[in-house]
């Protein structure tokens, strides 16, 4: 299963993330109409993206009160089904990240839809924070780069 | 309906508290896009000559451009003018800021924002989109940025608002003292916190959620993208990226090294920058940018990003300070007390050549002290500190700017300068390209060229200077110049690449 891994120590705040979603999703730019959200701590320079992690067992899909939110048949994905939303916002409660986010017009919920396997957010982030493939790589990854930090403490010793 | 512009004015009075929307006719945006051309014919209009610095109306405006607050890659500057402190008679001074201000205020729904007035006690600025108050800031007086900032973000219960503030510096209307924004970008060159320290206004602070419409959505979807991929190929991008924007230093170095210090040792300047560098603990980027040159610094305990190698030069070699420790120690008192690097610096290039090789040598001590009269002691002395200096004292900081030409579009754009001008990353066909996507509005060459000239033409009458195109003017590449130049090159090459291809 392939999700949009985030690596925060690479992310540099530059919202290239969030203006590519919501141009090509809605036609506008505007954070607020953007599907991830960078959060940021200015004083300590941590900017940390927040997206849908299309978890394996979504609570936003237990909560739902409207069977609104399911996983769609074929992809990856945990979606809104726009038609049956409320906008009661459970969601919003029940995910651990409250990565799904209000559209500013609609009022309904909306979550990462993977750009139908190609994540743009992916393509523009140039920091490397945002990546695309199946959830080994991150792990690796993240395993591979502690692993050369502990290498280079103790070849410098 | 306006597309890419936002259409609106945001015009604030401080002393009567009050603040109105103005719109802004879709022939001047089109005539001045925005930023810079904007600020220009703002003040051609209402403030022909020069006031006093000091006086409240002396209006700050803030502009931005057609593609702020959009993906085009670069975009997020903000453009600055008022009647300056600093330039000597006061009048109409620029700068441009980088970061996320101009964002913001566009995603306000404003092109430009122009504060007026004095408070009667210390507010600060909150504009929530088209909602405007004028928050007491009496409790974040004398406060420092850091501290300010995260005030006001905890006070609206929101971390994402964007901030610019003034600190203590400004408070106490220091002529050198700017604002700061995120805590990394400034408006230098201007004397921004003076400005608000007159007005006695702390900080803006602005959340702003109003999407951006454009003409063409995919097009400009399509073209960000060719273009954000090209940037990020680029050689020289790559090499700002992995060392930071301390890659540019060695350009920076041989126009503003330190005089009168003799020779140093060799490699010096290497040294410093590599002991800058072991404190580098992350990156910063502005606006939708895909470059991310700004370098976050942890030292003892404090965080400062967006450090650009002007900034550090002017509190290391620059000062003759090579020793990577200090010039962080200095940079971090600017920072939290809101002094701008780049004039404060030269002012203490001045000083400590004074205190080094003195301008004033122990026989004019001594001659001067044999002075009775007061007066003539003091003429005596003034005639001495001018006459022996042997560097110029320039308090606003040497920049050269390669094409001016190209500055004032980055600049009417809000595009950022280093990729536009320093490192040409962008061809004048490509923005040309962006703005029709982003507005609809397909502007020939002559047009721009037009506009370019008339924005230099503007300020040069604001600032009381002559401009004659034919005449040797001081900036040899006027009117027929610089733009035209550089078209007919892109032109050439595009016309060589389909050749190319086409053999």
């Amino acid at each position: 299963m392939n999700t949009v891994s985030v690596i925060p120590e690479r992310c540099t705040g530059c919202q290239c993330c969030e203006m590519v979603c919501s141009l090509s999703h809605e036609g506008f730019c505007s954070p607020s109409l953007s599907r991830i959200r960078v959060k940021k701590w200015e004083e300590i320079s941590v900017f940390i993206p927040i997206i849908c992690q299309q978890c394996e067992k979504p609570p936003c899909v237990d909560i739902c009160p409207t069977g609104a939110r399911e996983r769609t048949p074929g992809t990856d994905t945990v979606m809104t089904d726009e038609n049956r939303c409320v906008g009661c916002k459970s969601c919003l409660y029940a995910c651990p990240y409250s990565a799904p986010v209000l559209h500013l017009l609609t009022k309904r919920t909306m979550t990462c839809d993977l750009c139908h396997g190609q994540p743009l957010c992916t393509q523009v982030c140039t920091a490397g924070a945002l990546s695309y493939g199946p959830e080994g790589i991150l792990s690796t990854e993240k395993r591979r780069a502690f692993a050369q930090t502990l290498l280079h403490s103790t070849r410098s010793r | 309906m306006i597309k890419g512009w936002t259409g609106k004015r945001l015009r604030i009075d401080l002393g009567f508290q009050k603040a109105w929307v103005e719109d802004i006719a879709p022939a001047d945006l089109r005539q001045w896009f925005g930023g810079r051309g904007l600020n220009a014919s703002f003040f051609v209009q209402h403030f022909p000559s020069p006031i006093s610095p000091a006086s409240p109306e002396n209006p700050v405006a803030f502009a931005a451009g057609p593609l702020t607050g959009t993906l085009a890659p670069a975009s997020g500057w903000t453009s600055i003018a008022s009647i300056s402190p600093i330039l000597d008679p006061p009048r109409y001074g620029i700068t441009r800021m980088a970061g996320h201000f101009g964002a913001s205020l566009k995603g306000a729904g404003f092109d430009q924002c122009i504060i007026q007035g004095r408070a009667n006690r210390p507010v600060y600025l909150w504009i929530d989109g088209e909602e405007v108050k004028f928050e007491k800031a009496d409790h974040l007086w004398g406060k420092e940025t850091t501290g300010t900032t995260v005030a006001i973000q905890e006070e609206k219960a929101d971390r994402s608002v964007e901030v610019l503030c003034i600190g203590p510096a400004g408070e106490r209307r220091l002529p050198f003292a700017n604002a700061i924004h995120r805590l990394s970008w400034t408006g230098d060159h201007l004397g921004l916190g003076y400005l608000f320290g007159v007005k006695q206004l702390k900080a803006i602070a602005i959340r702003g959620k109003k999407p951006i419409t454009l003409h063409d959505p995919q097009r400009f979807l399509n073209l960000c993208l060719g273009l954000k991929d090209r940037i990020q190929k680029d050689r020289k991008i790559r090499r700002l990226r992995e060392s930071g924007a301390f890659s540019l230093l060695e350009r920076e170095g041989g126009v503003m090294m330190k005089q009168g210090t003799g020779r140093l040792p060799f490699g010096s300047e290497k040294q410093w920058a590599i002991s800058l560098r072991t404190h580098v603990s992350g990156r910063q980027s502005c606006f939708s940018c895909p470059v991310h040159c700004g370098v976050n610094i942890e030292y003892q305990r404090g965080y400062f990003g967006g450090i650009h190698p002007e900034k550090a030069w002017h509190w290391g070699p620059q000062i003759g300070v090579y020793n990577g420790e200090w010039t962080l120690k200095l940079l971090r008192f600017c920072q939290t007390r809101g002094l701008d690097p780049f004039l404060a610096g030269s002012l203490l290039t001045r000083i400590l050549e004074g205190v080094e090789t003195g301008p004033l040598s122990e026989e004019d001590l001594r001659q001067a002290d044999g002075i009775e009269d007061q007066g003539e002691k003091a003429f005596f002395i003034l005639h001495r500190l001018i006459d022996s200096s042997r560097k110029e004292f320039d308090l606003v900081a040497s920049r050269c700017p390669e094409n001016e030409d190209l500055d004032v579009l980055a600049d009417i754009l809000s595009f950022c300068l280093v990729v536009v001008n320093r490192l040409n990353l962008m061809t004048v066909s490509n923005m040309i390209d962006l703005v029709h996507a982003a507005t609809g509005y397909a502007l020939s060459k002559k047009e721009l060229r037009d506009t370019i000239w008339n924005i230099l033409q503007m300020e040069s009458r604001l600032q009381n200077k002559q401009l004659h195109p034919t005449d040797e003017s001081p900036l040899p590449h006027f009117g027929e110049g610089q733009i035209s130049e550089i078209l007919r090159k892109e032109e050439h090459h595009n016309e060589s690449i389909i050749h190319g291809t086409a053999s």
